[in-house]
């Protein structure tokens, strides 16, 4: 028998050998000058930046830092930080393989179903449900289940609590074998078939430290500890655990996460409480995992015939799988909430007008209203959109079952499979009753659902009731500025994640992730007053054109714990308000024009300033204030607020043009509001424009936009 | 994390020192001098006055005493009376426990705090507890616990809580303790005047009668003081001098009796006694300990622990003590004409320690409130007594988190254990720790200060490197508040751990050096190890665990050296323990062939305290490698 210390260094070895191999054989074909990167990422090599401060770009730094400084974590004496640092530079070399496939492919090595790396953009957008512990944890399992069965159900189970669950090796065929979904959108990703796969997510831990955290990148125990306190991820390894597993398990309990196994003692296996432990029986590896990690799964049990679950929500119900669609913009398809005198509704009644689904022709678009009426002691009809909203997330998260718009013009699909497994309207009820129930205990008292499908009283309501509601919401909206309200509020949902970073939201400015709009923090505030939203008085205004409030300092300074001094609302170059890394979009500053860009996170392509969403990303995040750059929310773009100190939206110059179409709309409204232009956004340069900074202002000269007569930002 | 460090400490004593010199006080540091050099036959263990035919003291020339004694058997009689006097010192304390217990009643000065445990150890005992009110069965197991002391026949009730095979190398060894008072009259028997000469034997007989203590009479005063005041469980509290507050009268309890210092607790809260305090000008009433009393409030009540054994005369010298007050063990006499120079009134409370220029309140179990209540009066009446010009009270304080009996470190350790996977209430998890190397092992630092050592420097600094090196520490005693006033008690100085240890104190939300308690509650320490051994499966000596007076000074140490090696744990010493003038008697305690062959373990002597930090972590790796771990 190896003692642990034995198997963890030989199993660094091991890896590091491959790595040497790997890397030898890269320089052989490519060459010490050619690129070694994995792509769509600010931090290259990212597990490497993170915990040396330094960074990689060819194939020659690679050789260089596996030989420096990734032999200098390969220390041998037998202390726990040797393991520690020995485990940590087998993750180091696996990264080091994977990125050496990377470079000999000229791009991703791998196919469907594997993924391999995470891009910034994944893992921003994973930024705000691990923050809402709606991701509760990380799973990472490595190798085969003992029986395809086992895996996928393990699999499954993981998925159905939310964990985000990633696989490497043998378990990606029993996924698939099983008919597992497979993918980031269903929160279930294959890194790759060899262990050095692994990488790729702790990638994902340690580039959550530098985004969200703002952890210094090289600062090794600031990287451990912020992985450890912060990201809820574990390992279940089966059995049989290699060397090179235990040593790369080494390394995940160093950043903080525990390795659960069915291997045992007699084969050579240590227990190390809430660090390795040992579960012969895989049936309970879920439940043993969230304990060593520490996870709580909210429960919400919801009596309906297929899983519910955040795992679900990115799913996509294809035209050949579906049984029957509700479209808004074809049919009558809306959905609507109300609030009511706690007289009017009778608690958990479901009414049906017209036929259930059964009734509709496989593949048929059908009319649809779904209409939630609430009541309450504390309710506020402010609260209905707040409720509305959270419908899109709450019906998604039925498996089988996609939708995506609202209010009029929603689209809801359901799989055969699911309609098969029997969902039907009152499923629907039932899951809109059981979540607002449990999400908004403290507001609401009695929620009763109505569905209509039948197309005349759609109709009906639709021109009667819910256009009239919608306009009635629209008006109390437009009319909610930040000069007509007493208070604004901060947010500081994210701390759990990013430390130092506070939100001011104000109702012309919605948080910087676009999921807290001004309303969702007084709702927030009101369910739960010493919660992440705090009231902020706005009486001392020290300059109303930036946006500088005495209040809103003292707010931030307190909530950031003395981090930050001073934001002012309106200005992205005088104390812009810091962003914890979550955010929608991000504007930076283009000098050619005196203009700003803005780019959503699922652009992946280039902007004018010659840099990526990732690596503008990554110029700000973790709280850090960065005079220039600013994350924000897409809503904001055609706030009147946006940049007001610097001359408003008129300063935008290019957007991607998926982001450009999606915010047109009122875009083109404030700016004929605030400068008399019309068709404002056929000014505004996009990728099927140009990427670069010359031509962009060409175009701009062109156009005649508005920022060529606006002061010089600088 | 920054410790308070030695020099910090003797720069505070030594401004203390001055005021001293202003009033003409006398110190331990000036009477070191006046002692030294010490009487080498002393030193070396080669002097006997058993009888009056001598002094009788062994040179070259004079190889044998006038009885015709040699060194050998004069070295291992020494040896055994100093253990005797420790044991039946440890023993007496647990007996006065008993008799408390055996006092309680409902409503009374004194009642059953754990009755659970009170319980347990009836259960132990054989004794019958269902359906009995909880004092009758008090009574009935604290007159079986007063038993054990002077019983004609068996072998004390603990040694069952001990693992198979050390009672089997006890039975084997010959040296399985009977009744209590039994061993230290058969210790002073033996060495009376041309009975043993037999250095075997005489040694032998050491080790049963530590055993006496360990698991006899040392165990019911800690476990019945557990049952009286309260099983300790971890509780945060500050140590060092700067505890002592300057506008609250001051009042310091020494000495090792919980039963005291509790009552004295006690009546500081009382309304009434803080109204008079007020009255006369303070903003309150602060107790804090020194010496063990200190660890036996700290680990219940949490009061901060002013300082150990060597400094006991700077509480003094802060001229802001109202009342030193005192029971047993370890109380300088010279705290009598000490508190002479300032307004302090130095108060004895036990017939077993009357000294010069002190008040004397008899304390007994039955009018203990009355006497407490008097005392905390008197220092109170005190407080408008000071003289202003000499109130100086050194700023240094630490935090420390203190408490850890056995069944609190159970509880800790559930703390990581998997429900789907693991039994809870076991050792098991430190275990786990050991067996993978995530921690190389464990280590107990006992003892006392002794000017031979600068003080607290071999505490403090070997701690360090135990820490530095993944090795959890337990403590107790006077090691204990050395601890306590460097900071090494504190969550926080798991900074100074490597990252194995580290990691652990960090999961288990334990400082990395567990406070065990007073010197009675080595004690515990004796039950910890044979729970670790039982849940391993390892023997006791296996386990890769060692022990560590540095700085011990008194007979209680020597005993509580010889029931731990007797127990199966090596026992590192920086002071020698008079023995170094007999080359067999050495051998038997320090050799491969002597008490080891017995018991399988033994003492390793070394002055060098760098040295001995060494041996200890060879010693525990050397255990770790016979195990294959």
């Amino acid at each position: 028998m190896k003692t642990l210390f034995e198997r963890v260094f030989s199993g660094n070895d091991e890896m590091y050998a491959q790595a040497v191999k790997a890397v030898d054989e890269a320089m052989a074909k490519l060459g010490p000058d050619a690129p070694a990167t994995f792509g769509d990422t600010a931090y290259s090599l990212p597990c490497f930046y993170a915990l040396t401060g330094k960074k990689v770009g060819t194939v020659g730094e690679a050789k260089a830092a596996l030989e420096n400084e990734i032999k200098a974590f390969m220390t041998r004496n037998n202390r726990t930080k040797d393991i520690f640092t020995s485990g940590v530079a087998t993750a180091l070399s696996a990264e080091m393989i994977e990125l050496m496939k990377y470079a000999v492919a000229g791009g991703s090595p791998y196919q469907e179903p594997v993924m391999g790396h995470f891009t910034d953009a994944q893992v921003r957008e994973l930024g705000v449900p691990l923050v809402t512990r709606d991701i509760p944890g990380v799973a990472v399992i490595i190798g085969p289940a003992p029986t395809a069965e086992e895996g996928a159900a393990l699999v499954k189970e993981y998925q159905s609590q939310g964990i985000f669950v990633t696989l490497v090796g043998g378990i990606i065929d029993q996924c698939v074998e099983q008919g597992v979904k497979i993918g980031f959108g269903f929160r279930n990703v294959a890194l790759g078939y060899d262990l050095s796969s692994v990488a790729h997510v702790v990638s994902v831990a340690l580039r959550a430290a530098i985004i969200f955290g703002s952890t210094e990148p090289g600062n090794y125990e600031a990287m451990w500890r912020y992985t450890m306190n912060r990201v809820f991820a574990f390992v279940n390894a089966f059995a049989p655990v290699d060397d090179m597993t235990v040593a790369c398990g080494a390394g995940a309990i160093q950043l903080g996460f525990p390795v659960v196994t069915n291997d045992t003692e007699e084969n050579n296996m240590f227990r190390v409480p809430k660090s390795i432990v040992i579960q012969p029986d895989v049936s309970k590896f879920n439940a043993t995992s969230l304990e060593a990690r520490d996870i709580k799964i909210k429960i919400t049990k919801i009596d309906i015939p297929v899983a519910f679950s955040s795992a679900f929500e990115g799913e996509i119900v294809r035209r050949g799988d579906m049984q029957v669609e509700f479209d808004g913009s074809r049919k009558t398809g809306l959905e609507l909430v109300r609030a009511k005198e706690l007289t009017e509704v009778e608690d958990h009644r479901f009414t049906l007008i017209g036929p259930d689904f059964d009734t509709f022709e496989v593949g048929s678009k059908v009319d649809f209203c779904m209409v939630a009426d609430v009541a309450g002691k504390n309710m506020n009809s402010d609260f209905e959109s707040v409720f509305e909203r959270k419908f899109h997330a709450y019906i998604n998260c039925m498996e089988g079952v996609m939708h995506t718009g609202q209010r009029d013009v929603i689209r809801i699909r359901i799989s055969k499979a699911a309609f098969e497994a029997g969902v039907r309207a009152k499923d629907f009820a039932e899951v809109l009753y059981a979540k607002l129930k449990s999400d908004y205990d403290t507001v609401i008292d009695k929620c009763e659902v109505t569905i209509i499908t039948d197309p005349a009283e759609c109709a009906k309501f639709r021109q009667e009731v819910a256009i009239p509601a919608y306009d009635k919401r629209d008006e109390r909206l437009g009319s909610l500025t930040d000069e007509n309200v007493e208070q604004f509020y901060t947010c500081i949902m994210c701390q759990s994640f990013s430390p130092s970073h506070v939100c001011i939201v104000t109702p012309e400015r919605l948080g910087l992730c676009g999921a807290v709009s001004w309303l969702d923090a007084k709702a927030t505030n009101e369910l739960d007053p010493s919660g992440p939203c705090q009231i902020v008085p706005k009486d001392h205004i020290i300059d109303e054109n930036i946006g500088r409030w005495e209040e809103v300092n003292d707010a931030v300074k307190k909530y950031s714990q003395g981090a930050l001094e001073s934001v002012t609302l309106y200005s992205i170059m005088e104390d812009p308000m810091t962003s914890c890394g979550c955010f929608e979009c991000i504007c930076g500053i283009e000098p050619f024009s005196n203009g700003v860009v803005i780019v959503n996170r699922e652009h992946a392509g280039m902007t004018p300033l010659g840099m990526t969403f990732s690596e503008m990303a990554s110029m700000t995040g973790g709280g850090v204030q960065t005079p220039g750059f600013m994350g924000h929310g897409k809503h904001f773009i055609a706030s009147k607020k946006f940049m007001k100190a610097e001359g408003g939206l008129g300063r935008i110059v290019w957007m991607p043009k998926a982001l450009k179409d999606q915010v047109a709309e009122k875009v083109n409204q404030s700016a004929k509001e605030l400068y008399g232009v019309d068709n404002f956004c056929d000014m505004i340069g996009d990728e099927t424009v140009t990427e670069d900074a010359e031509a962009l202002l060409n175009y701009l000269t062109e156009k005649g936009h508005p920022v060529l007569s606006m002061d010089p930002l600088m | 994390m920054k410790l308070i460090t030695v020099e910090q400490m003797e720069q505070a004593t030594e401004r203390l020192l001055e005021t001293g010199r202003k009033v003409g006080a006398d110190s331990w540091q000036q009477r070191v001098k006046n002692q030294t050099p010490h009487c080498k036959f002393g030193e070396e263990g080669i002097c006997c006055r058993i009888c009056s035919m001598g002094p009788c003291r062994i040179t070259p020339k004079a190889p044998r005493g006038i009885c015709g004694c040699d060194v050998h058997g004069i070295v291992a009689r020494n040896y055994l009376r100093f253990t005797a006097g420790g044991a039946a010192t440890h023993s007496d304390h647990g007996r006065s426990i008993c008799h408390t217990l055996y006092q309680t009643k409902e409503g009374g000065n004194y009642t059953v705090k754990d009755p659970e445990k009170l319980k347990r150890i009836a259960g132990e005992w054989g004794i019958e507890t269902e359906g009995k009110d909880i004092y009758d069965l008090a009574h009935e197991v604290a007159e079986t616990a007063l038993m054990e002391y002077g019983k004609p026949f068996g072998n004390c009730r603990f040694l069952s809580r001990a693992p198979e095979h050390t009672r089997r190398l006890w039975h084997e060894a010959g040296i399985e303790p009977r009744a209590i008072d039994r061993e230290v009259s058969q210790s002073l028997h033996m060495t009376h005047m041309g009975c043993s000469s037999l250095p075997e034997a005489l040694i032998r007989q050491s080790l049963r009668a530590g055993l006496c203590d360990g698991w006899g009479g040392s165990m019911c005063g800690t476990e019945f003081s557990d049952v009286l005041f309260g099983t300790p469980k971890p509780v945060d509290t500050t140590a060092n001098l700067g505890v002592m507050e300057k506008d609250m009268v001051n009042i310091v309890v020494h000495g090792h009796d919980p039963s005291l210092s509790e009552m004295i607790v006690f009546y500081a809260q009382d309304p009434e006694m803080i109204a008079l305090a007020k009255e006369q000008g303070a903003k309150g009433i602060n107790i804090c300990g020194v010496c063990c009393t200190a660890n036996e409030v700290a680990m219940r009540h949490g009061i901060p622990m002013a300082g150990n054994f060597l400094q006991q005369e700077n509480v003094v010298l802060t001229g802001a003590c109202e009342a030193i007050v005192v029971d047993v063990q370890c109380i300088f006499p010279a705290l009598g004409p000490l508190s002479k120079c300032f307004h302090t009134k130095f108060v004895t409370t036990s017939e077993i320690a009357r000294m010069p220029d002190s008040e004397f309140i008899h304390f007994s179990e039955e009018t203990a409130g009355e006497n407490a209540k008097a005392i905390v009066r008197m220092a109170v009446n005190n407080f408008k007594n000071r003289n202003q010009d000499l109130i100086h009270i050194p700023d240094i304080k630490a935090n420390a988190t203190v408490g850890y009996s056995v069944e609190a470190i159970k509880k800790c350790l559930d703390g990581v254990t998997n429900t789907q996977v693991d039994v809870t209430g076991t050792m098991k998890p430190l275990i786990e720790c050991v067996k993978s190397g995530v921690l190389r092992g464990a280590m107990a630092f006992v003892g006392c200060n002794n000017p031979k050592v600068r003080p607290d420097t071999a505490h403090i600094e070997l701690m360090k490197k135990m820490l530095a090196n993944d090795i959890l520490i337990v403590v107790s005693g006077c090691a204990a508040q050395a601890a306590a006033k460097s900071g090494l008690l504190d969550k926080e100085a798991k900074e100074l751990c490597g990252d194995g240890l580290k990691r652990v104190c960090e999961l288990v939300d334990i400082p990395p050096v567990l406070h065990m308690g007073s010197c009675v509650d080595i004690s515990r320490m004796m039950v910890l190890a044979s729970d670790i051994a039982k849940d391993s499966g390892w023997n006791i000596s296996q386990i890769p665990l060692v022990g560590c007076a540095p700085e011990w000074m008194s007979e209680k140490a020597v005993s509580i050296g010889n029931y731990v090696v007797a127990t199966g744990i090596d026992t590192f010493l920086g002071v020698d323990p008079y023995t170094k003038g007999s080359t067999e008697v050495t051998e038997l305690l320090q050799g491969e062939h002597g008490v080891k062959d017995w018991v399988e373990a033994k003492y390793t002597v070394e002055l060098d305290i760098e040295k001995l930090g060494d041996r200890m972590i060879e010693a525990i790796e050397a255990k770790r490698a016979a195990l294959g771990i």
